[in-house]
Parts: C-alpha cells; sequence; structure tokens
C-alpha cells in the first residue's frame, strides 16, 4: 500500500478505495465504542443519585450528583471496626499491587537470567516446570494454597495475600525469551571486559531490559491490583480490605459506589500513562 | 608487545568433534598473524582458545612464557573485535570505551584520557557521546577497535571483523587496521576468510584446514611456494588453474594434452598440476588450447575463463583454465588460444595426499 500526494496536495493511498477505508474505520470506530462505553457508563453513573440508578438502571448522560457521590466515599467508614476507609483501602491497594509487580519483577528477571546465561544441570526442566505453572491459575487450586499459606502463618498478612499471586512463570518467559535474543558476543565482550555474572546483570542486562521490566511491571501490578477471590480467602481482617472488595461496602448499584470505581480505576491507568513507552516499545519492538 | 606460543594444541568437543587437531605456532612480539581458512576450518575456535572464551582441551598457550590455559579471558591481558562489533547497545561511545577500564578500578580522569587518546586516533571524537544505533557500520567497527585499544593489551584478536562491512568499506579499515597495529606495535592475531584481507595485513600468515595447520609463512612465500594443493587453491585470487595429470615418464598427460617440460615424477600416482592465471601467456606453440568462455574485464587487466580442449575431466567437470592478460586482450567467444606457461612456476601435487612435489 504505497501513499502518494496528488495535485491537490492531498495524501492518497494507493490501491485501496474509499469504500474499503470508510469499512475499515468504521469498524475501529464500533471497537473503539465498545470498549469504551462500559467507562463511560461507569463515571457517567458515578454523578447520579443511587435511587436514579436503582430504579432506572445505569446512566450514559452525567448527572449532578457528582460532589456528593465523591464526597460521601472520603467520609466513609465501615466494617466490624470502622478500618474499611477508603484511603486505607487505597493503601491496601497499593502495596498488594506494587509488592506482586515488584516482586514478579524481580524474581522473573533473576530465574530467566539463570536459566539462560548459566550451565547448569536441569535448568530446562526447571523452565518448564515454571511454565507448566501457568496451567494452574489460583482459581484451580486455592485449597491447597490456602492450606499451605495457613500453615505457613500468613493468614492476614500482606505477604499471605502477595506471595501466592505472583506471575512468575509469564515474567520468566518474557525474560528469557529476551535475554535469548541478546548476540552471544556481548557476553564474551564484557567478559574479556572483566565483568563476572553479577556485573554483566548489573551493567549490561538489567539496563538493556529496562523496557520490558516496564511492560512486566505494568501487567503485574493490574494483576496485583485486581485481586478478589484470594485475599477474600486468605483475609478476615478489616484492615487489610483492598479497594475492589471494598466497593461491597459502599453499595455496589449507588452513586458513591460507581464513584469508587472510577477512583480504583484511576491508578493503573495513571501507572499505564507513565509506562506506555516502556510497555509499548517493548511488546512491539523484536 | 608479547610473544605468543601455542604448543600441540588442541580442542575437542564433547560431542567427540575436533574442532583444532595439534596446532604449535610462534608469534613473534609485534607480529601482525593472520589466520585463514575456509568456513567451519577451525580458525575462530583457535582465536577464541587464545582469548579465553573456549576451554583448551589439550596443549599449552603461552602469553610472554606465561602458561594461561586456566587463566580467565580478562586477566590474559588480551583484547578482541568481534565480527558484529558486539558494543553495548545502552552505552554511549565513550561507555563502550570505558567499560573494561572502569572493571580495572582505573581512576576516571586517566580513562578519560585513554579514551579521548584513542578516540582521536580513529578519528571518532566527534561520537563519543552517540549511542552504537546511531552510528554506520564502519563507525562501530572503529569503536569495538577503540575499546581494544584503550586496554593496551598485550595481544590483540580480531575475529573476521571486516565481514560485515561493504566491499569499499572493507577496504578502507583494512588499511586502517594495518596502519594502526604498525603504529601500535602490538603483537595481532586476525582472523579471515578473505584471503585478499589475509595476503595485504599479515607478516606471517598461517592457512588452516580441518583444525591443522596447512602451511605458515609470509604471504608472498605461501603464493609462490604452496606446500600443498589446498594452500595452493585457497591462496591467490583468482585461483590457480589446476587440471588432473599423470607422468608418463615424459611428460605430463591429460586426456589428448601432453606437457613436456617435467621430469622426475612418479609415474604410477594421480597428480595435478598447478598454473597460476598469471604465469600463463599467448603462445602460438602452447601446449594448451583454451576455448574462450568467459571474458571478465576489471579495468587493467582481463581474466579469460575457458575449457582446456582434450584434457582430462575434473571430476564431473572439464578442466577449467584463467588467464590473466591486459586490457586490450579482448578474444571472440567460442574461439580458441593457445596458451603456453612459465615453466619454472609451475606446480604438482600428488592428488591423493595434497603433498606438493615439484
Amino acid at each position: 500500500m504505497v501513499t502518494q500526494s496528488n495535485k491537490d496536495n492531498r495524501l492518497e493511498l494507493v490501491g485501496q478505495s474509499a469504500a474499503r477505508v470508510f469499512f475499515g474505520h468504521t469498524v475501529l470506530c464500533l471497537g473503539l465504542i465498545f470498549m469504551l462505553s462500559p467507562i463511560v457508563v461507569i463515571i457517567a453513573s458515578s454523578t447520579h443519585l443511587t435511587s436514579t440508578l436503582q430504579q432506572q438502571g445505569l446512566q450514559w448522560l452525567p448527572g449532578n450528583q457528582a460532589l456528593e457521590n465523591y464526597g460521601r466515599i472520603f467520609k466513609f467508614e465501615a466494617g466490624f471496626t470502622d478500618q474499611i476507609t477508603p484511603l486505607a483501602m487505597l493503601v491496601n491497594s497499593l502495596v498488594v499491587a506494587t509488592s506482586v509487580a515488584v516482586l514478579t519483577t524481580l524474581f522473573s528477571l533473576l530465574t530467566a537470567y539463570a536459566i539462560v546465561f548459566f550451565r547448569m544441570p536441569g535448568k530446562h526442566i526447571i523452565f518448564w516446570t515454571v511454565l507448566v505453572t501457568l496451567l494452574f491459575p489460583l482459581e484451580s487450586r486455592f485449597v491447597n494454597t490456602f492450606s499451605v499459606t495457613v500453615s505457613l502463618g500468613l493468614i492476614n498478612t500482606y505477604a499471605g495475600i502477595v506471595l501466592p499471586v505472583l506471575a512468575a512463570a509469564l515474567g520468566t518467559f518474557f525474560f528469557r525469551q529476551f535475554f535469548l535474543s541478546l548476540p552471544k558476543e556481548l557476553i564474551e565482550a564484557a567478559s574479556l571486559d572483566g565483568a563476572g555474572p553479577f556485573r554483566f546483570l548489573k551493567d549490561i542486562v538489567v539496563p538493556l531490559s529496562y523496557s520490558r521490566a516496564g511492560a512486566i511491571f505494568v501487567i503485574a501490578f493490574m494483576i496485583g491490583w485486581n485481586q478478589y477471590l484470594w485475599p477474600l480467602m486468605i483475609t478476615s481482617d478489616d484492615s487489610l480490605y483492598t479497594l475492589v472488595r471494598g466497593i461491597r461496602f459502599i453499595g455496589q448499584e449507588s452513586g458513591p459506589g460507581m464513584a469508587l470505581v472510577v477512583i480504583t480505576i484511576l491508578p493503573p491507568f495513571f501507572l499505564l500513562l507513565g509506562f506506555q513507552r516502556w510497555f509499548f516499545n517493548s511488546l512491539s519492538s523484536q | 608487545m608479547s610473544k605468543v606460543q601455542l604448543a600441540n594444541v588442541r580442542k575437542t568437543y564433547p560431542n567427540g568433534a575436533e574442532a583444532v587437531c595439534g596446532v604449535d605456532m610462534e608469534i613473534q612480539s609485534g607480529e601482525f598473524i593472520v589466520f585463514v581458512g575456509p568456513s567451519g576450518c577451525g580458525k575462530s575456535t583457535l582465536l577464541r582458545m587464545v582469548a579465553g572464551l573456549e576451554k583448551i582441551t589439550d596443549g599449552e598457550i603461552h602469553i610472554d612464557d606465561r602458561l594461561i590455559n586456566d587463566v580467565s579471558p580478562a586477566d590474559r591481558d588480551v583484547a578482541m573485535v568481534f565480527q558484529n562489533y558486539a558494543l553495548y547497545p545502552h552505552m554511549t561511545v565513550r561507555g563502550n570505551m570505558s567499560y573494561g577500564l572502569k572493571n580495572r578500578g582505573m581512576p576516571k580522569a586517566e580513562i578519560d584520557q585513554k579514551v579521548t587518546d584513542a578516540a582521536k586516533m580513529l578519528r571518532i571524537a566527534d561520537f563519543l557521546d552517540r549511542q552504537p544505533n546511531q552510528l554506520s557500520g564502519g563507525q562501530r567497527q572503529r569503536v569495538a577497535m577503540g575499546r581494544a585499544i584503550v586496554r593496551e593489551p598485550k595481544v590483540f584478536l580480531f575475529d573476521e571483523p571486516l565481514s560485515n562491512l561493504d566491499a569499499k568499506l572493507r577496504v578502507q579499515m583494512r588499511i586502517e587496521i594495518k596502519r594502526l597495529q604498525r603504529r601500535m606495535n602490538v603483537t595481532s592475531i586476525y582472523v579471515t576468510h578473505d584471503q585478499t584481507e589475509a595476503m595485504t595485513l599479515a607478516d606471517r600468515l598461517a592457512v588452516i584446514n580441518d583444525g591443522k595447520i596447512e602451511q605458515m609463512g609470509s604471504p608472498i612465500e605461501l603464493y609462490n611456494n604452496p606446500a600443498t594443493l589446498f594452500v595452493a587453491s585457497f591462496i591467490g585470487a583468482p585461483q590457480v588453474n589446476l587440471m588432473p595429470v599423470s607422468f608418463d615418464g615424459n611428460s605430463l598427460v591429460s586426456g589428448d594434452v601432453n606437457i613436456l617440460g617435467f621430469t622426475d615424477l612418479p609415474t604410477d600416482t594421480d597428480l595435478v598440476l598447478g598454473i597460476r592465471p598469471d604465469d600463463m601467456h599467448l603462445d602460438d606453440n602452447g601446449q594448451f588450447p583454451l576455448r574462450v568462455d568467459i571474458v571478465e574485464q576489471h579495468g587493467a587487466d582481463n581474466l579469460i575463463y575457458g575449457g582446456v580442449l582434450g584434457a582430462a575431466m575434473r571430476g564431473e567437470d572439464e578442466t577449467e583454465f584463467c588467464f590473466k592478460a591486459g586490457q586490450n586482450m579482448l578474444p571472440d567467444l567460442e574461439t580458441t588460444l593457445k596458451l603456453g606457461f612459465n615453466a619454472e612456476r609451475a606446480m604438482v601435487f600428488n592428488k591423493a595426499t595434497g603433498e606438493r612435489l615439484r
């Protein structure tokens, strides 16, 4: 498909009829509407009275209750010991999500480094075992994981929430593919320059991995942020409630509930905005 | 300035493959040695054993009388220039050149001085703050050389550094490398499969085949006096003309072609006659009738290729000769030329062993 400018100084797509261009754009716009509509509905609904939402369903157009709804959230206290406040829940969500993101990125990178750059007996077995864990998401094994976590004494702790949900397999696979694509001569040149395994990791592998680490960080953050089932199982302590659990307390189909949903969406959104250059570069580059 | 000694060096891989089968060599201080040979002959493996990137299965390597078999690459005081440059992509040119020195704990001021000096020598001083992906192939190669130079090593190692460059750049860089090496007087080992590079760069040349050194000597020695059929065919462009012959007591016989002027050769063995294209000339009484197939005009010289009429077949193909002539020699295709040759410079080899008999 070649572009050329005609005498009118407009760019034409040679070989593409107007109908085809129109069709393409229509499909894309419909897709965009489809993806964005839930968010539009949520934001709009968050500015209405609870009674409006309950009688007339979710709203498409904004209302006039924005200030009241958002204000209600920040004054909200609930739960057995009044510890479930939006701020507390936000902090918990941030702690869990950031821990999952940091630990996932760190462990995956180190595991992939060991698997790719060292001669280690059984490293293929280790890699495939790690990969096989992708077949066993938490939802398929939570009873066993629960027993193990309890026996380790991790009930009602951040560690108990974070450790079983680390997305290590995904990260390990991703970094491994990247490390395998690095030219062998790079290690040799570094070795001649006096870089042992640790220096090579610190000075060369890690800097080259920044954009990929950014992508894994964002994905793992989302996973941690959206955790619902597992924290529900492993914590009963109100002070450990995360935002996604707290929505139930405020009222799922209420105005303030919708407002809390909007607030819940924001941190991952800002994170993705901040990391987007790295994220898209690393996922689309070879 | 250091000498390098290889004594019976062997490399055998775990699966039994022998890459290097007993190499002995003494490289004098400041010499530019070139290892040349076809792909897979073991020349790169040999270089990498000197660098410490491959374990030595057997034998010993000494640099300046120090046994380095079990010394790590960084402690051998060697520097290597790779075929694909192997620059650190996330560091600037300055970073690339100073990394090795930083790891050695050199003070920053000294590092900066060395980097600046090397950059000036290689004419890359303007690029010190650029990253490798902002440089052309030739510039990257110079950065790779700069990285080796700043370390002031005992030995420079080059692993086919010019293979990734275009033809014109290759010629330029070849001259730069030679100039640099002369100026710095550092012992250098250079690996290439390009015989022109080998001939022009080397003080001494080692032709390697199947893990063994076929012959080692100055380039012109190898050209004029190849010890084996392999060396004769590998060195020299265009390639030496070869014809399967046998000796009947008086002359060399190949099919219908009879070549006089040879004596004292075994009569019951298959032989190969080798004559270089520039040792042939037009001669009405010449013993080689050549049917002209292709005329290549190279500017100052013309190369005329064609089949030798009546000669024995070389395997499945007819014996083809190449004849070097001036630019005015433009015979028509399919005509027959009669060629004579300089008998003193002709070579005869034992076909089975490759050994040179005359």
